[in-house]
């Protein structure tokens, strides 16, 4: 009686105190010595068993991965501590055989951050050796000190709890100390000292990013071929005029201080000027580096290739001081059903994918007469009955794909306009013809919602990001899909193919960007520094950029070679639906869920990155251009055009209505 | 320490029919509850991602329920955000409102429409990087001012200031043209269509409409002078006016000097509309109220503005060879610039202004209806001023009426003491009513009692009084009428002195600190019963 009522009396305290660790660990031991009472052969297997140590680590390092979110990175730091103090408890119970397995087993974990630690730590083979390694002996003396935030807290303490994870939890009381703070948790990448997500740790990414990546253009692409003939022709006037453009392309490279004036003073001489420029800059991009195809491409119909070449000649010139001239389509009478909508190479379709799985295509070629007239229409004075008849006379003015059984998340268009593919959270991706308007295949591979696909830019093949944590890719003409991207801690929310098409990039809800070698499957890069999920993806025409933009609006540029970021651009206030590199890679475009669409300078910082070489991130690198806002329409997609055209949709949304 | 506490467990459990859930239970339950909740929402927030929004809704939480397995939550589904409501006494919690519905009510309900079909409008954002002025896109702030200091620092770098500016040649697009010529034509031919009052209502909010103002502004000033003759016309034009003035997407005021003369013609015309039946009264007024906002608006930045507009009114009002219609424009043009304004302008020449006025009013001297009807309206117009100056007056230092003007107020106790049975019946009567309501009915049985005196001309004025906008103060005033013609006439029995110290009193009105009392007294004396319809009640009990 007395023992109970003590008993009793030291939970009180304890419970008054707040000692919740030391509570849990009176309950477990009071549980043990019953149980041990009851059953003596439990106990002594228990005990004496070193496996549960290697389970109890197991288990709590499968729970703390596959924990929410925004708690994870917290939570995994509890990992390393207890790792090494459970190997050093095997080896003090002379456990040696057990412990080296331990050790070899989980040792990858830890590696990146405490390689140094590890390799130490591996010699201890005796419990005596404990006594007198220094490192072993500071490990055992002092406790580790973790910061969490409360409600990471509270899940631990509940998964001790839950799971009776004795061993756990004894290395936890005795080894390690928790400040806990309210609130959010803490950033990822605010601690250095954190080993954080098992990739995301940035030694693992150093690491990681020490892979080589051939970043480089294709091989005997059209637009090498069209550079070579134009070189061709341009040969002698280029010769005759050299020391000319030489001398431009300094002055214009030495920035825009004086550049503005020099530009606005001399007007017609810089026309000449930047056009020779440009010329330069493209010959420039041709001498990136070329790389063989790792993929078999198919090949390009004559006549399409023809067109290109069309476009490429007509391509209009984009810089800092040519912007871009921006056509928008607006979705109207939405009923906040668009998920998402891409526009073809050329702009003359778009597609919408709706929330009640259909999937709309409108051509705009086709769609400009009819509106034309019944605007006329309406302007003369008629009233809204007639515009409803020219309606019902049109009937529909898209093309009604249905086929998928759940909302439609992504769309795209093959290069060259006649293939569509759509991914649903249905978990399939389908594809459709938009010359037959019918659905062709429908892939079946994803267990989960795919949030994104994205034809390759030569075609044929295609990759897809899903809730499943895979990103996949595919070809047109297999069901199965080729290689299964797998690492990513949380969903894979974009693709992106890189321009010579040998490598995938991925944004994540682990706040991470990797890169991906499509012929091994596997990770090559990885891009740490954004604070939430990555939303939006693009690669820049010369294959040697990347630019990701996030959930809070911030968008950075990556160098694929070094895998650091060059710049981040900060501008946006919401959620970066949508990138686009301009064709020649000067301008960046960004489209937000703040109505604007946002003109970034690219070349400028290629320049200075060429002079300056190495040298970090400086923030006013990239500078923002231009911001063109809409009226009221987040925007969703944006597509420049072979011709440098800057195509963007969106759907209109009256919040206060 | 966690969100969901164990009563929130226990509730639940009450609601899906265990009744007594044990304690331990509901502890071990809450942080599973709380973890599935959050992994609910971060599952929902994804989906809200991948769907472009940024706003969460059912379908979210159902999709996200979908992905792990679970069966969504029937009967929230909306298309459109939930509007929750707080609940009254409570900080932090919130409900949806859920009506119920009667199923006779939907199924005998027509039809509602068939919503509207997706469709795709293109339009140009930008133009070579310019955003150019159309109805879709967004108004640019009001003219950026040029890039001048810029423009002068690479003067300085380039050592050769090249500053030469070309005529800007004005390119309207075709858009805004043909929307231009719309607009003329329904103001022109067909003002009193519904398409007119939505063309308002696109000018007071179209974004884009910028570059057409000169031409608007032009063409306002060009048909007012044009068609002053026509009635409706200018009443459409003074309407353009507004909703320019109104849009905030419009840079309207280096086109004010080209609207102001526009607007106050339109106040002090001698003759507006060519028939007799036309309403001019109320343009007037309507215009009167247009130019007052217009001070108001952008008083501060031209300071000469309202100095202006008041010489040109009071000029109009102190000129006897004008008509009384311009007399009428120029007190309501006053009285819409507010309480100062009539102090200022309007009181000091009260008294000498009624004298002109009088024979005007009665049937005796002025034998034309129409011109008796006119001097009615300026009176109507001069009493209203001069109570909306009183009304404010007293609002402001309501302790200011003093006991010293009783010796003034003889004439009225005993107009008052003339009907006290009638004024007990009207009170119980009007006790719910609102005081100045109750002034007017009390004023109303006044002029009953003297309707006899009136006769004949009681059913003249009624006729048109009541086209005017206010009927409720307008009646005051005509029934105040009644009454002053006989106490006015006695008045004047009583002998010049008295008009004297009273034109004296008005003189000193614009002083701040003019005794009220003897303000109110002294316009009792030129209006009689009538002023009391601004006085409130409290006030009132002072004299009575």
């Amino acid at each position: 009686m007395e023992d109970e009522e003590m008993e009793k009396k030291v939970q009180q305290y304890l419970q008054r105190k707040g000692f919740r660790l030391t509570e849990l660990a009176l309950q477990e031991e009071r549980n043990r010595l019953s149980t041990s009472a009851n059953s003596d052969v439990a106990l002594a297997r228990s005990d004496n068993d070193p496996a549960r140590y290697h389970d109890g680590y197991s288990r709590l390092r499968t729970w703390a991965y596959s924990s929410l979110d925004q708690y994870k990175h917290e939570l995994l730091r509890v990992l390393y501590p207890v790792f090494i103090h459970i190997f050093m408890d095997l080896v003090a119970e002379g456990h040696m055989q057990e412990a080296r397995s331990f050790f070899h087993t989980f040792r990858e974990d830890h590696e990146v951050m405490h390689s140094r630690d590890l390799q130490k730590l591996e010699g201890v083979l005796s419990p005596s050796h404990l006594e007198e390694m220094e490192l072993a002996r500071s490990f055992r003396k002092n406790k580790f000190k973790i910061k969490l935030c409360e409600y990471s807290y509270e899940l631990l303490l509940q998964y001790l709890q839950k799971t009776q994870a004795l061993v756990v939890l004894g290395v936890i009381n005795e080894h390690i100390t928790f400040e806990v703070s309210a609130g959010q948790p803490s950033l990822i990448s605010d601690d250095a000292d954190v080993v954080a997500l098992i990739g995301t740790s940035k030694d693992l990414a150093k690491q990681i990013n020490q892979k080589e990546v051939h970043w480089g253009l294709l091989e005997d692409s059209v637009e090498e071929r069209m550079e070579k003939a134009l070189a061709e022709s341009d040969k002698i006037e280029a010769e005759s005029k050299d020391a000319d453009a030489e001398d431009n392309k300094k002055r214009n490279a030495e920035g825009g201080k004086q550049g503005a004036s020099l530009k606005k003073a001399k007007k017609d001489k810089l026309v000449g000027a930047t056009g020779k420029n440009v010329r330069t800059e493209t010959s420039m991009v041709s001498v990136a580096p070329r790389v063989k195809p790792e993929l078999t491409l198919p090949a390009t119909p004559v006549e399409v290739e023809q067109s290109i070449l069309e476009d490429l000649r007509n391509r209009a010139q984009l810089s800092s001081v040519a912007l871009p001239s921006v056509s928008f389509y607006t979705f109207v009478n939405t009923h906040n059903g668009l998920n998402c909508s891409s526009i073809s190479h050329d702009g003359s379709l778009v597609v919408g994918g709706f929330s009640d799985s259909s999937v709309k295509v409108w051509d705009m070629s086709k769609i400009g007469q009819p509106a034309k007239m019944s605007s006329s229409q309406s302007e003369n004075g008629s009233s809204q009955g007639e515009r409803i008849s020219t309606l019902d006379e049109g009937k529909r003015t898209y093309t009604l794909f249905q086929g998928h059984s759940g909302p439609v998340y992504s769309a795209a268009f093959s290069p060259f306009g006649d293939f569509l593919l759509s991914s649903s959270s249905d978990s399939t991706i389908r594809l459709w013809s938009t010359k037959l308007n019918a659905n062709l295949v429908c892939y079946k591979g994803h267990n989960y919602p795919v949030w994104d696909v994205q034809f390759s830019p030569v075609g044929h093949y295609f990759a897809s990001a899903s809730h499943d944590r895979t990103a996949r890719i595919w070809s047109m003409d297999k069901i199965q899909p080729l290689r299964i991207m797998a690492g990513h801690l949380s969903d894979v929310d974009c693709v992106q193919w890189h321009v010579n098409c040998n490598y995938i990039a991925t944004g994540s809800s682990d706040k991470t960007v990797r890169l991906w070698d499509v012929q091994t499957g596997e990770c090559i890069r990885m891009f740490i520094g954004h604070r939430s999920m990555v939303l939006s993806l693009a690669m820049s025409p010369d294959g040697r950029y990347m630019a990701s933009g996030d959930e809070d609006g911030t968008i950075m540029i990556w160098d694929l070679s070094t895998g650091r970021c060059v710049s981040p651009l900060l501008g946006h206030s919401s959620c970066v639906w949508t990138l686009a590199f301009s064709c020649e890679g000067a301008l960046l475009a960004s489209g937000s869920a703040d109505c604007t669409v946002k003109l970034w300078d690219v070349a400028s910082s290629t320049k200075t990155l060429k002079t300056e070489d190495v040298k970090g991130s400086s923030a006013n690198r990239l500078r923002l251009l231009k911001a063109l806002p809409t009226k009221s329409t987040p925007v969703y997609s944006l597509r420049f055009s072979r011709r440098n055209l800057l195509f963007a949709s969106g759907a209109l949304s009256l919040s206060s209505s | 320490m966690s969100i969901v506490p164990k009563e929130t467990i226990e509730v639940i459990a009450q609601s899906v029919g265990i009744p007594s859930l044990g304690a331990d239970v509901a502890v071990a339950l809450a942080p599973d509850v709380e973890y599935r909740l959050r992994e609910i929402m971060q599952e929902s927030i994804k989906c809200m991602r991948h769907a472009k929004r940024t706003v969460l809704t059912v379908d979210d939480v159902d999709s996200a329920l979908g992905l792990r397995n679970v069966e969504p939550v029937y009967g929230f589904a909306s298309g459109d955000p939930l509007r929750f409501k707080r609940a009254v006494g409570h900080k932090d919690l919130f409900y949806l409102d859920d009506r119920e519905v009667d199923f006779k009510e939907i199924i005998e309900a027509p039809l509602p429409k068939a919503p509207l079909d997706t469709s795709v409008v293109a339009h140009w954002l930008a133009i070579e990087g310019v955003q150019p002025a159309i109805p879709e896109n967004p108004a640019i702030d009001a003219i950026v001012p040029p890039t001048e200091n810029k423009r002068s620092e690479h003067g300085k770098d380039d050592g050769l200031p090249v500053d030469v500016k070309l005529p800007v040649k004005h390119v309207l697009s075709k858009e805004l043209q043909m929307y231009f010529d719309k607009i003329a034509e329904l103001t022109m031919s067909r003002s009193d269509t519904s398409l007119f009052k939505e063309a308002l209502v696109s000018l007071a909010k179209d974004s884009g409409l910028h570059p057409l103002v000169p031409y608007f502004s032009y063409f306002i000033a060009d048909e007012v002078t044009r068609s002053l003759g026509d009635l409706p016309v200018l009443f459409a034009l003074m309407r353009v006016v507004q909703s320019l003035l109104r849009n905030p997407h419009i840079h309207i005021e280096p086109y004010l000097h080209q609207l102001m003369p526009s607007m106050i013609t339109c106040i002090v015309a001698k003759r507006l509309g060519h028939r007799l039946s036309d309403n001019h009264w109320e343009l007037r007024d309507f215009s009167a109220n247009l130019v007052a906002s217009v001070c108001r608006r952008f008083g501060h930045v031209y300071h000469n503005l309202q100095n202006r507009l008041t010489k040109t009114l009071i000029h109009a009002f102190l000129d006897p060879a004008k008509s009384l219609t311009q007399h009428y424009g120029a007190v309501q043009g006053i009285s819409a610039l507010g309480p100062s304004a009539i102090r200022l302008l309007l009181l000091p020449n009260l008294v000498t202004y009624m004298q002109l006025l009088e024979p005007e009013l009665q049937l005796e001297k002025q034998k034309n209806e129409m011109k008796r009807k006119e001097a009615w309206c300026v009176y109507g117009a001069l009493l209203c001023a001069a109570g909306k100056c009183l009304y404010d007056r007293l609002k402001l230092f309501p302790g200011l009426l003093s006991p010293s003007t009783r010796p003034l107020l003889r004439s009225n106790k005993r107009v008052l003491t003339n009907n006290p049975n009638k004024r007990k019946s009207s009170t119980n009567l009007s006790a719910t009513q609102p005081p100045l309501k109750k002034m007017a009915t009390d004023a109303t049985a006044n002029s009953m009692a003297s309707a006899s005196m009136g006769g004949n001309m009681q059913g003249a004025m009624d006729g048109f009084w009541n086209q005017l906008a206010n009927p409720g103060v307008m009646q005051v005033s005509s029934s105040g009428q009644m009454e002053s013609i006989p106490s006015a006439a006695i008045r004047r029995d009583q002998g010049s002195d008295l008009a004297q110290r009273v034109s004296a009193v008005l003189r000193q009105a614009w002083k701040e600190d003019q005794d009220t009392g003897h303000l109110l007294g002294s316009l009792y004396e030129v209006f009689g019963e009538a002023i009391f319809s601004f006085v409130q009640p409290p006030e009132i009990s002072l004299f009575v």
